[in-house]
């Protein structure tokens, strides 16, 4: 049934991490020609902003976080890029939901919009949903963070 | 006989016996060491499933009385494995069971808790469950007023099960004590042990978002979480909005410090030689301006690059010294004396 439960682990990188990688992606997004065209204003910021996410991802966990997988395993797919992740020993793409008799309809609901919103929500159950959903927000909020101190930086007041 | 007549009174629905059968239905594997003791239901079963001969029982059960509640709550661990060797030496493993550990044969009215078969334990954090079942029975305690008795048996079996799950984190399966009165078929201890579960799990959350540990019942926690969520996402989307905007005056020529970098350093680790930012506190305005990472503290006298910087860097507060390339080709070891402080 259910495995013992161990301390639920949510640490997160430092910040710097997070600066590194999002650094280089932005040095890569330089790199690109058509980057710097004041017009297309629209697709530099979904740009970045893709470049953002992947790059937390990438920082705040690499493969090992279910979210950061899927949303980089999304990105790729909009590259057409093929991503490989290394195999571990668990199996850890089979996503089994769980039956269980009673639900509790508000906490699906709730659950429900949650799995919208994180990345790679889609398979898990609720609890797992749960701790997903932690270290997203811890990530998140770093990655905020970041991109504050950078826009400081570069364009105060 | 007087001790079964108040087991049957208990048990007036054959409780334990389902119990029993629901423990058995949860184990897994490796629970050869449980089955004996579960297995045999003969006469009196409370003491059968004890393994204790019915005497030995009844003595301990009628010193119950006399002693002291602490003293039982002490002495619980030790009745949950009274002969099992493999069973008594796991309880020893834990230290809170073995200092609180009276000597072996004081197994002074817990026979009642062993109702429920006596190696039940509740998988999850401790803390939560020792309270949420502490109240639980005690408030089923309060309601059956003839069972006084077993209250301070019933007690003692939270105790029990607070000290139990220490042990579980070390099991590879989960014993979901049955409460009193509550169903005890796998599918709804299953349950059960899934919601506490989750409970954990949002509570970890209210940590986490601000605000939320003031908000009653789940279904708002999990709206406040949401929001949080949500406003964390458009945050990132408004500074890479900004950032786009900013972005075309600045030219990153990072790629020199970053390859120089990640030949000393590890994913991740920055523990040793931190990268930690300068950033300038200016706008720069010409295209030629050059936006590097700041890697060194200006020791004014190492640097022969200052003349070459003011232009560059008229007003900055730091002095940028990171245009030579070469410079930053240094090993790892160089690294770390350039550390800027992070004006993050």
């Amino acid at each position: 049934m259910a495995s013992a439960d161990k301390p639920i682990n949510t640490d997160v990188p430092e910040k710097d991490v997070f600066t590194l990688h999002f650094l280089q992606s932005l040095s890569n997004l330089r790199r690109q020609n058509t980057f710097n065209s004041p017009e297309k204003t629209n697709d530099r910021v979904k740009k970045i902003k893709k470049a953002a996410y992947v790059s937390m991802a990438r920082a705040a966990g690499g493969t090992n976080r279910l979210w950061s997988r899927a949303l980089l395993r999304r990105a790729a797919k909009e590259n057409s890029k093929v991503v490989r992740f290394p195999r571990r020993k668990k199996r850890v793409t089979c996503l089994r939901r769980r039956r269980s008799n009673r639900r509790d309809p508000v906490e699906e609901e709730e659950a429900e919009r949650l799995r919208n919103l994180v990345p790679g929500g889609g398979g898990m159950e609720t609890s797992k949903l749960m701790e997903e959903t932690a270290h997203y927000i811890k990530c998140l909020s770093m990655q905020v963070k970041v991109m504050q101190c950078l826009v400081d930086g570069l364009a105060p007041k | 006989m007087d001790l079964s007549g108040r087991f049957g009174a208990r048990s007036g629905n054959g409780v334990p016996f389902r119990e029993v059968t629901g423990l058995e239905s949860l184990h897994l594997g490796g629970g050869d060491e449980f089955r004996q003791m579960v297995l045999p239901e003969n006469g009196g079963g409370f003491t059968a499933l004890l393994e204790l001969p019915p005497t030995r029982a009844v003595e301990l059960l009628h010193s119950s009385s006399s002693s002291s509640s602490q003293a039982t709550l002490h002495s619980v661990g030790t009745l949950t494995f009274p002969s099992n060797p493999i069973l008594m030496e796991r309880a020893a493993r834990f230290s809170v069971i073995a200092t609180e550990q009276n000597p072996n044969g004081n197994i002074s009215g817990e026979t009642t808790t062993s109702s429920v078969p006596s190696n039940e334990h509740i998988k999850t954090e401790p803390a939560e469950t020792e309270t949420s079942d502490q109240a639980a029975v005690e408030k089923q305690n309060n309601r059956c007023g003839k069972r006084k008795d077993f209250d301070k048996k019933v007690n003692s079996s939270t105790k029990k099960k607070s000290k139990s799950s220490e042990e579980n984190e070390k099991l590879p399966y989960v014993h979901v004590r049955a409460r009193r009165g509550q169903a005890t078929d796998s599918h709804s201890l299953a349950e059960r042990a899934r919601r506490e579960k989750i409970n954990a799990r949002m509570k970890l959350l209210q940590e986490l978002v601000p605000g939320c540990d003031k908000i009653q019942g789940t279904a708002l926690v999990l709206d406040e979480i949401i929001n949080h969520v949500q406003s964390l996402q458009r945050q990132v989307e408004m500074l890479s909005m900004r950032l786009a905007s900013v972005n075309p005056r600045i030219d990153f020529n990072l790629d020199t410090i970053l390859a120089s970098e990640n030949g000393s350093l590890m994913d991740g680790s920055f523990n040793g030689t931190t990268m930690q930012l300068a950033w300038p506190h200016q706008v720069m305005e010409t295209e030629q301006s050059y936006h590097h990472r700041q890697l060194q503290q200006p020791p004014p006298q190492q640097w022969p690059f200052d003349g070459l910087n003011q232009p560059v860097w008229g007003r900055e507060e730091n002095q940028d010294h990171g245009n030579d390339h070469n410079s930053l080709m240094v090993g790892s070891a160089s690294l770390h004396p350039n550390q800027v402080k992070m004006e993050l």
